[in-house]
């Protein structure tokens, strides 16, 4: 309360407080004097924020609801400025740097992109991923909601057209007024060019004509002339390719101010694509929601039903079997258009899912045999040693070599993926039978079991054997059992170093997992890159630069679940290494 | 008192000694004699690396002894067990368990045949006893060092030992809180009369709160040099302790002999000190003026060591 009531000019002078936010904690005070029970509410309020700060670790919480509590303001925001802004500057400072310095480059795939093309690349990952989600509902979609959403499609396809002239136009007069702006800059260059080309054309002249009239005198001159007129030839030859390589340069720096396009037209190219996109997935949506669609579909071939049980009535000697036939493919075809769907592409959010489950699947079977073993290492130092040398030797295996390996062993199990019982049970799941797992998922998962598993195995086993002295002693003088010891005693005390070693493998794991998949080509962020890299469109780059932060923010995630764990179980605070 | 609750707990000859990688085999303690009465509270008390915390951590079981042997109740012990109760100098509870749970670990050992609800009562209780009534349910974390411990004393007591061992079990406190668990135990104590070995430092606490006194020599090759029995009626009032007219010359006596042991002088003088100090407390124990309890005549088995 007393800070409170400082006059804000010394406020102003010990901190950077900006004076907007000073009034603020006196609004809280009189809604303290007001009304007791805001207080409470709002004490409530900040102690759970407090407290969930302190679990998840985000250190940026609690000056700023310290702050709005008006506690120490000078001290909350120079803790502001430490955990947000200065943050926030460098993050701001790195984009800056990647704006200026990306076009500069080029690479085969075009220029590095800039963050603002990066962003475009989200939203276009994002509107393919929503558009193919419609395109489902439209298969299925039936009734009066179909015919309103297919007159909607087309009054957007209609409404199209003059924008899509628009932008051709756009298209042509930008390429026009590109190539004339190219043909300005190139034309002192081809000046350029000629006259050296010509320059060197008579220096060539110049150079023969005086070596022939040289040879014409040299079968009596002596050994040395014979020598220099030697020498003069290997200057001739040097000059030429001296002047070759100056036009070919000249040739090169040509070729760049060609091939250079300027940003109208590469907004006017972009503004087409996006319209003949949307265009296309247009069209795509009014032939699921009209003729492809399962309604119409079922319609038609019920219709084709009646028309065969018809026949087959009315028909009479050896019609009948061939009628009867041909009534009983209509009802197994309109059986097959019930139970079909549409044949919906892999989206980026649908394979970031099916990496996660992936990550988390291989995860499970890590630590599912690492912390057993690991108990047992730690308990044993005659099983540890018996395990040593595996670890030595496997530990350092590259999931490169894993995964082939992994995908060989999981074939043999799975001879025939469309025909396996436990692969079709796990595809008539509910929350997971839309990922489709195949043998080449089940190979990535276990190579990420595979690589993950150590660190948990060694720090369970560092755990387990390190358990304070005084708590066995404890449990000698108890003379528990082994069962109780184990679990009463041992694995509580070694519980944080699992949590640590699990975090560790599960960062190990989301690694190895992009890797996985992209040898695999199981569906996944790994394939999308891969994907990607082969596909060569013009956002492609781009595209793969999502991906980047894509991985980068879901692993932040998974570490911070982890802390989150070991926060949970550790008795002492000894979790919060960040 | 029958011959078995005379000689309840017997130490004899027993001697410690650790190999020395380097050089001659290292003995802590040596030729240790000892006899406990049953219900009898017995301080060790010497200077720090004296062998006191071996001692008891051989009658625990937790260190096994180089030579001689320990019996309790007529028998001999093999190995640390329920039936001798430790309370560390560190509470060493298990800090993912509440406080309830840390004593229920050894009830449910201690009871197997008891139902839930019995053992639940007897945790309950036990807690109530050391005044932990309304923190059963609270992590370690959340306790203080002195509410530790005495949910580390609960959870012995709660086992219904033979023989109580205590490890300087204040040696990490202030002082205002061990004298309130002095008192705790001392209250406990005089309600279920647990034969007790209690290793300190302390003078004071060795006064207040045991019947005998031990004193032990310095080591390496430490024994008893002394054994002092207290005339202080039961149960202990910290008033009447401290007024009783011979406690600074009891006080005075264990210090000057702690002090004899650093300078190693003045041995005779100090053997001739504790012998005159005995015997007026012999007397006053022979005309039944302070202990209520029948008296035994100190060191009826236990010969003093100086004195040979």
């Amino acid at each position: 309360m007393s800070t409170l009531t400082h006059p804000p000019a010394t406020e102003a002078s010990t901190t950077t407080t900006p004076p907007a936010l000073a009034p603020q904690p006196v609004q809280l005070t009189t809604a303290r004097e007001i009304n007791p029970r805001v207080l409470a509410a709002w004490s409530r309020f900040k102690y759970a924020g407090l407290r969930f700060a302190d679990v998840t670790g985000l250190s940026f919480l609690p000056p700023i609801l310290r702050l709005l509590d008006g506690e120490e303001t000078a001290k909350q925001w120079r803790e502001i400025v430490r955990t947000l802004f200065v943050p926030a500057a460098a993050f701001a400072l790195f984009l800056f740097a990647w704006t200026v310095v990306a076009p500069h480059h080029r690479t085969k795939s075009g220029v590095v992109p800039t963050p603002s093309a990066v962003w475009d690349a989200a939203q276009s990952i994002w509107a393919f991923h929503e558009r193919e989600g419609k395109k489902e509902s439209a298969y299925l979609m039936s009734g009066d909601e179909r015919s309103t959403w297919l007159t909607a499609a087309r009054e957007r396809l209609t409404k199209l057209e003059p924008y899509e002239q628009a932008a051709s136009r756009a298209v042509a007069e930008a390429t026009v007024a590109n190539q004339q702006s190219v043909e300005s800059k190139i034309a002192p260059l081809v000046a350029q060019r000629k006259e050296l080309e010509e320059s060197i054309a008579s220096a060539q002249q110049a150079r023969l004509a005086a070596m022939e009239t040289q040879q014409a005198a040299l079968p009596s001159a002596s050994v040395e002339t014979k020598e220099a007129f030697l020498a003069a030839v290997r200057a001739h030859q040097e000059a030429t390719e001296a002047e070759r390589l100056e036009l070919q340069q000249l040739d090169a720096k040509i070729q760049t101010a060609r091939d250079r396009v300027d940003a109208r037209l590469n907004g006017a190219k972009r503004t087409q694509t996006a319209i003949a996109e949307e265009r296309q997935y247009l069209a795509t949506l009014v032939d699921q929601l009209d003729g492809a669609n399962q309604e119409s579909k079922l319609d038609r071939e019920i219709s084709q039903l009646r028309n065969n049980q018809r026949d087959f009535l009315a028909s009479a000697g050896s019609d009948i079997l061939p009628a009867a036939m041909r009534v009983v493919q209509s009802e197994r075809r309109i059986n097959a258009v019930r139970e079909s769907n549409y044949a919906k592409p892999w989206t980026l959010p649908m394979q970031i899912a099916r990496s996660v489950a992936c990550v988390f699947f291989g995860f499970a079977i890590g630590s599912l045999i690492a912390i057993p073993v690991g108990v047992l290492c730690g308990l044993s130092p005659t099983f540890m040693s018996a395990m040593t040398p595996f670890i030595a030797l496997f530990k350092p295996v590259s999931p490169i070599v894993w995964l082939p390996i992994a995908l060989i062993i999981v074939g043999g199990f799975i001879p025939d993926p469309n025909n396996n019982g436990m692969l079709s049970f796990l595809e008539a799941l509910p929350l997971i039978g839309w990922m489709k797992i195949n043998p080449a998922f089940i190979a990535s998962a276990v190579t990420v079991a595979l690589c993950s598993l150590w660190a948990t195995l060694v720090n369970t086993a560092l755990g387990v054997a390190s358990v304070d002295k005084d708590y066995l002693n404890v449990a000698r003088v108890l003379q528990l059992n082994f069962r109780d010891r184990l679990f009463k005693i041992i694995i509580p005390s070694a519980l944080p170093l699992i949590f640590t070693g699990l975090r560790i493998s599960l960062g190990v794991g989301w690694m190895v997992l992009i890797a996985g998949e992209l040898l695999s080509s199981s569906e996944g962020i790994g394939k999308f890159v891969w994907d990607q890299f082969n596909n060569g469109a013009s956002d492609s780059f781009a595209k793969m630069i999502v991906v980047v932060f894509i991985v980068g923010v879901i692993g932040l995630i998974l570490d911070r679940l982890m802390v989150i764990c070991q926060r949970l179980v550790s008795f002492d605070n000894s979790g919060l290494q960040v | 008192m029958s011959s078995r609750d005379q000689r309840y707990v017997e130490l004899f000859q027993v001697g410690k000694t650790y190999p020395n990688a380097v050089g001659d085999p290292f003995t802590v303690v040596e030729e240790f004699d000892l006899i406990m009465r049953r219900g009898d509270v017995v301080s060790l008390i010497g200077h720090s690396g004296c062998g006191k915390s071996t001692v008891l951590s051989m009658v625990a079981g937790l260190n096994e002894t180089s030579r001689g042997s320990i019996a309790i109740g007529g028998r001999e012990i093999s190995g640390p067990g329920p039936d001798r109760a430790v309370v560390f100098q560190a509470p060493c509870l298990m800090p993912w368990l509440t406080a309830y749970q840390n004593v229920r670990l050894g009830v449910d050992r201690v009871y197997p045949h008891a139902t839930s609800a019995e053992r639940h009562e007897v945790c309950e209780y036990y807690l109530a006893a050391v005044g932990l009534g309304d923190c059963l349910y609270r992590l370690p974390s959340e306790l203080s060092g002195g509410m530790q411990q005495r949910v580390g004393i609960a959870r012995a007591i709660a086992l219904k030992p033979r023989l109580l061992l205590l490890d300087e079990p204040f040696g990490r406190l202030d002082s205002i809180t061990r004298m309130e668990l002095q008192d705790v135990i001392l209250r406990t104590l005089d309600r279920e009369s647990i034969t007790t070995l209690l290793v300190t430092h302390d003078v004071d606490e060795a006064l207040y709160m045991s019947d005998r006194v031990c004193m032990m020599t310095s080591g390496p090759r430490a024994r008893i040099g002394q054994l002092l029995e207290l005339p202080f009626c039961k149960p202990r009032q910290r008033e009447a302790v401290l007024e009783h007219p011979l406690y600074y010359d009891l006080r005075a006596c264990l210090v000057s002999f702690l002090e004899e042991q650093d300078t190693q002088r003045g041995r005779l003088q100090e053997v001739e000190f504790v012998s005159r100090i005995q015997q007026e407390v012999e007397t006053l124990v022979e005309n039944e003026v302070v202990r209520s309890p029948s008296p035994q005549v100190a060191n009826s088995t236990t010969e003093l060591a100086v004195v040979n």
